[in-house]
């Protein structure tokens, strides 16, 4: 292979990408820091009084009540916190991914913006068979 | 489970080994967790996947930030792959709800040998490849024309600007699905196929490579997390000490990589690997014939 034929010279790093790049750093940094903490303090609600937990699914569906949920906030029930946690953790990349789209199509890069969209699709169409309640 | 300190406890003190080893091999913790989890502290297997997915996406946001702030994570590589591997990992998860126990353990024993091949089998031939100026010069496909696929990044150790082009995005795309459904399957980070696929297939250098596949893991654990979230599979108390355990162990390990030589402690995680996998088979076995192996402890 000849150098002259095949060299390409690296693209410039767009305006978008820069901004993308230090807000998904943030979003990914801010995204872990908090859920640690809120697991974390599960943690310690948790042990204050140790008994026994059921691996159960039924146990683990008791929390998906938003009345529960919040209720279990208020009265620091360990559940709560731990679910809060998780669900950051979980959409911290979602979110990402919709900063990303954003960042993308305001730079009018049309690429990209179809690229990270069909990654968000994929996204959706997981809540939506989550929805359909597979298994 | 009895909820106690001492549990916990000790569930927390693996999750931080896990993660620590982890970063320094470069595969996250969930390879050594999920074992640990089914053969220790005889967690089902589901619940043991669905609890270190969601720790992959925290250890995968401590290792990630640094690598994208050093602009090593190749972003449009990145997001063009992750639909590769968040459609793998939507199959894998799903794969994941209906398969038996005994048999996501085989496919688990499976994967840790092959890991324990590779980690045996590379040998980095980067740093040649840096000094010729070679992956600057290698053939783009139309696919990585269309998408722009290059950059260049500053790399400390031959301490110069690498500039390189995408080649091979077909075949490298098919390894990310794979690598995705491994992911949703098997609660791991799948990095480990990401990086070969792209180092080997795709002329990305070695620490690109690294840094991009850090990038997709988050995305990537995060669509097989939201369907055993809403499955019901992620147990709260068993997630909350291995997400904290593995992302301090993963934030320790990250710092101290650098400076340790990974070709001299390779072997040893091979070893690891390859006990971890006779255990996962031996307890496969147990579970679908009611075979019992010896115990190597």
């Amino acid at each position: 292979m000849r150098q002259k034929e095949t060299y390409n010279p690296p693209a410039p790093v767009s305006k978008a990408e820069q901004k993308i790049y230090s807000e998904v750093y943030d979003v990914l940094l801010l995204g872990m820091l908090v859920s640690t903490v809120l697991f974390a303090f599960g943690l310690v609600l948790a042990l204050i009084h140790p008994h026994f937990i059921p691996l159960t699914r039924d146990y683990v569906l008791k929390d998906y009540n938003a009345a529960y949920f919040f209720r279990g906030l208020i009265t620091l029930r360990p559940s709560a916190y731990m679910m809060l946690a998780t669900l950051l953790l979980i959409l911290t990349p979602v979110l990402r991914v919709l900063i990303s789209i954003y960042a993308f199509f305001s730079e009018g890069d049309h690429k990209y913006t179809l690229v990270t969209g069909i990654v968000f699709l994929v996204i959706v169409l997981t809540v939506l068979l989550g929805r359909l309640g597979l298994k | 489970m009895p909820y106690t300190l001492f549990f916990v406890g000790l569930l927390l003190f693996a999750a931080i080994v896990a993660g620590f080893f982890g970063a320094l091999l470069g595969v996250g913790g969930g390879i050594f967790i999920v074992p640990v989890m089914v053969l220790a502290f005889h967690l089902p297997m589901k619940i043991a996947v669905a609890a270190s997915l969601v720790s992959v996406i925290a250890t995968s946001n401590a290792g990630g930030s640094s690598y994208v702030d050093q602009h090593i994570t190749n972003l449009r590589l990145g997001m063009y792959l992750e639909i590769a591997t968040t459609i793998g990992a939507l199959s894998g998860s799903i794969l994941a709800l209906y398969l038996k126990d005994w048999l996501m353990l085989l496919i688990f024993a499976l994967m840790l040998a092959y890991l324990c091949y590779t980690a045996f089998a590379t040998r980095n031939l980067d740093d040649r490849r840096i000094a010729l100026g070679d992956f600057s010069r290698a053939r783009q496909d139309r696919l990585s024309a269309y998408l722009n696929l290059r950059g260049s990044y500053h790399d400390e150790a031959a301490n110069r600007k690498v500039d390189y082009v995408v080649s091979g995005t077909p075949e490298g795309t098919g390894i990310a699905c794979l690598a995705g459904l491994s992911s949703g399957l098997l609660g791991i980070g799948g990095g480990v196929l990401k990086v070969s696929a792209m180092n080997a297939y795709m002329n990305v250098p070695m620490k690109v490579a690294v840094g991009t596949s850090k990038l997709m893991i988050g995305v990537t654990a995060a669509v097989g997390s939201i369907l055993f979230f809403m499955a019901g599979l992620i147990h709260f108390y068993v997630v909350a000490p291995v997400a904290v355990g593995t992302t301090v162990g993963a934030t320790v390990g990250t710092m101290v990589m650098n400076r340790m030589h990974s070709a001299s402690i390779k072997w040893l995680f091979a070893v690891l690997m390859a006990y971890l996998a006779y255990g996962m088979f031996a307890k496969a076995l147990v579970i679908r014939f009611h075979v019992h192996f010896p115990v190597l402890m």
